[in-house]
């Protein structure tokens, strides 16, 4: 099932990267199947899909990495059939990118800079800058051997900026990063896009930052798109094809858990209360579906729960709709391809 | 990007570590030709002939552990993508590797040459020595970096594309021995086809036998081919083929069997018009008797005093059965002026008999000598038909020649040798701390996260 939901337009906005038709197999087996999709100057794409779906090998032949079997895709006005004027125009940081042990971070950025056609001095000169723009300027001659794994996912940042790309592709930018450097990392890549007009296409399995810093949300699964457009409208259209009862997920303090039993079961529109997983006080509130499936009276039963919960002075701790967030979407889009 | 590469290499250190190894087992072997009492008696020519090969050897070891890591080692490192990123041309990316592959050979070159020196003792050998193994070292060198470059580029890891190219490195290096210098074209065939026995081939005839290069430049062509094939390999396909993914498409691989196939048939062609042993078969007629003689060496070198080993062979090409016949052992000294030489000082069998050959019969007669003088001789071997009466006359057959050289013993003194091979390497070492320091000083060593 494929929802097609076109992104906010704007007339300033020109279209940075369109692909058509691409497929890619490895012998008889898939690895892409007719990858269609644009993306506009300045945007953020968040690309999303199980492992598998096809993610890397859509990036690896988005980068002129692979060639695919069929279709084009042109970047900044330039053919795939130009490779290597592509890849002047793009930035890339892939999955597992090694680094040279015995170079100082500012000799791997001149390097690359001077790769790209700069002189020594202007590879030089933005070398420094991008260290200072990713947080590393401090350790600008220290061996890369010595930095940790978040400075050198910062250092492949800066590396895949050094040409000024008009679209950056990071591929799992935040694996192996504790939180704070996840969050660091993504503010970084929303600084990327805002401050340098760059496209970012972001490959990445954390759903809920996706929500956050993403403009644009392409989901694959086997092969092929199951979801494109912003991640609002992906959310919202998908929610309402699918959701035939509603089910909101509350989180309460343990001690306020038989409270809160007792202050939910007086109301007519919950069908069943259940405890989710072993975590005491989450709780499934499975309610009664309306019959046309507004969503208005949806939304206006749950500000009845959520007030009335409010009214007894029960913390809550946390409280969504089942299907409200990309993560319930993401897994019902694939689980749903699949059956 | 051959800068950088040049700065992995040399910088980062694994190009200094395998030039203090290399230079520490050239010093080694040095001070071993003179401390040995077996090896301190080997002629100045040996010695530097040998020191060439072990330095040859060594060089391209030292090209294979480079060549080897330059693509599958990028790979398993994840650091090849990120340089197949740029708009570098891929054939730009492997003429740079092979440029800093083979930057070692030129310094393992220089650090041979006062070890060469030495074991010279003031030889004139040592002047051609440094030509001629410049030459076919450059060629080996380059011919086995690029096909350790090659393997790394097909190999699926780094530890496969070490181990093959140390197996054909192995495979190289094993002698490809003939039965003496005898008409053995297959033998032959594989020395030739080998790049590494065709060289010391080539070399141990121009340097130790004083050949001419006329008549052995042959032995060169395999190296040659060697160096020019691979570097072609590597500019067409490697270079435009650069990718991610090890190994070659199918109908590359089918390309490359026909090509190489082709070259095995090649080579069969130009070995038997190029190097088609000449051994003279020298027929005679006497009367009826068609006697046909040769010898099995063409030339040899010894040391004063040692003994030497040749065999003759000796066929009746006629339709009768021959009469009997006495082959006689001649020696001839080549030095003008000098003294006659008496066989019978050098082999207490100076003749030997037959008492007939059938038609198409054919006997072989060993004969062993103990060389006397040290100079320059032609040994030869004359067939004499028995005449059939005292007043008959007979017509004797000569073979071609075997030319020996016999050469004096000398001494090469550990006082001498010491100096260079402890101060070769030291010297290298002092210049690798140098090198390190100043890069030490470049960096900032900081916190290490």
């Amino acid at each position: 099932m494929i929802t097609n939901s076109d992104p906010v337009k704007s007339i300033s906005q020109p279209e940075i990267l369109v692909a058509e038709g691409l497929r890619k197999s490895y012998g008889p087996r898939k690895a892409l199947k007719e990858l269609t999709f644009s993306l506009k100057a300045g945007r953020i794409l968040g690309f999303l899909g199980p492992n598998g779906a096809g993610k890397t090998t859509s990036i690896r032949i988005l980068t002129t990495m692979m060639e695919p079997e069929a279709g084009h895709f042109v970047i900044d006005g330039i053919s795939s059939e130009y490779p290597e004027q592509i890849r002047q125009r793009i930035g890339v940081l892939p999955e597992s990118l090694g680094f040279p042990k015995q170079m100082t971070g500012l000799e791997y950025l001149i390097y690359y800079g001077q790769l790209y056609g700069r002189t020594a001095s202007k590879a030089t000169e933005k070398a420094h800058t991008l260290l200072e723009g990713v947080g590393l300027q401090q350790r600008a001659k220290s061996l890369i051997g010595s930095y940790s794994r978040g400075m050198k996912q910062r250092l492949g940042i800066a590396r895949a900026l050094v040409n000024d790309p008009v679209v950056v592709f990071l591929d799992e930018p935040t694996l192996g990063l504790d939180p704070r450097g996840q969050r660091e990392l993504l503010e970084l890549v929303q600084r990327i896009a805002r401050d340098g007009n760059a496209s970012v296409v972001l490959s990445t399995h954390l759903l809920s930052e996706i929500e956050n810093i993403c403009d644009d949300v392409l989901i694959l699964d086997l092969w092929q798109i199951v979801a494109r457009g912003s991640v609002s409208q992906v959310i919202g259209r998908v929610q309402k094809n699918i959701i035939l009862k509603s089910v909101l997920r509350i989180h309460v303090p343990p001690l306020s858990v038989t409270k809160a039993r007792e202050v939910l079961e007086t109301m007519p529109n919950i069908l069943r209360i259940s405890q989710i997983g072993e975590l005491e006080g989450s709780l499934s509130l499975e309610l009664m579906a309306s019959d046309n499936g507004d969503m208005a009276v949806a939304y206006e039963i749950n500000n009845k729960i959520l007030s009335s919960l409010l009214r007894a002075k029960i913390p809550i701790l946390r409280f969504e709709v089942e299907g409200g967030r990309l993560q319930d979407i993401f897994l019902h889009l694939t689980e749903d391809v699949i059956q | 990007m051959l800068k950088r590469e040049l700065t992995d290499l040399w910088i980062g250190g694994r190009a200094f570590n395998l030039l203090l190894i290399y230079s520490a087992l050239l010093g080694i072997i040095s001070y071993n030709y003179s401390f040995s009492h077996d090896l301190n008696r080997v002629p100045a020519q040996e010695a530097v002939f040998e020191m060439l090969k072990n330095a040859t050897a060594f060089s391209m070891f030292i090209g294979l552990i480079i060549g080897a890591d330059s693509i599958s080692g990028e790979r398993d490192r994840s650091t090849l993508e990120s340089l197949l990123l740029t708009p570098v041309n891929r054939s730009h990316i492997i003429i740079a590797k092979l440029l800093a592959g083979i930057s070692p050979w030129p310094a393992a070159y220089l650090i041979a040459l006062p070890f060469l020196y030495v074991l010279a003792q003031g030889n004139a050998v040592l002047g051609p020595a440094m030509l001629w193994g410049a030459l076919t070292g450059t060629m080996l060198v380059l011919g086995y970096t690029g096909l350790a470059m090659l393997v790394s580029f097909w190999s699926s890891s780094n530890k496969v594309s070490y181990f093959v190219s140390l197996s054909i490195y192995a495979l190289l290096l094993v002698p490809v021995e003939l039965s003496g210098d005898g008409p053995d074209i297959t033998g032959e065939f594989l020395q030739w086809l080998n790049p590494v026995s065709a060289v010391n081939y080539f070399l141990s005839k121009y340097l130790l036998s004083h050949r001419p290069v006329a008549e052995y430049w042959p032995w060169l062509v395999s190296s040659a081919l060697l160096a020019v094939g691979t570097v072609v390999l590597l500019l067409k396909f490697a270079g435009s083929r650069l990718r991610l993914e090890p190994g070659l498409r199918r109908k590359i691989r089918v390309a490359l069997r026909n090509v190489i196939g082709l070259g095995v048939l090649v080579g069969l062609f130009a070995v038997t018009f190029l190097v088609t042993p000449s051994y003279a078969f020298q027929t005679g007629t006497g009367r009826g008797q068609e006697i046909e003689l040769s010898i099995d060496s063409k030339f040899k070198q010894v040391k004063m005093g040692e003994m030497v080993k040749f065999s003759t062979t000796i066929t009746n090409r006629g339709v009768e059965t021959s009469t009997p016949l006495i082959v006689a052992l001649n020696v001839v000294t080549l030095q003008p002026n000098g003294k006659g030489v008496d066989p019978e000082e050098w082999s207490s069998e100076r003749t030997k008999y037959i008492q007939s050959l059938a038609p198409d019969e054919t006997i072989k007669l060993d004969w062993l000598i103990t060389t006397g003088l040290h100079g320059d001789y032609i040994i030869y071997l004359v067939v004499i038909p028995q005449p059939a009466s005292p007043e008959a006359t007979t017509f004797p057959v000569a073979s071609s020649s075997l030319y020996l050289t016999v050469i004096p013993t000398t001494r090469l003194q550990p006082a001498v040798v010491l100096p260079f091979a402890l101060g070769v390497p030291v010297f290298l070492l002092a210049i690798t701390f140098v090198v390190y320091r100043r890069r030490r000083q470049q960096i900032d060593i900081g916190d290490p996260l």
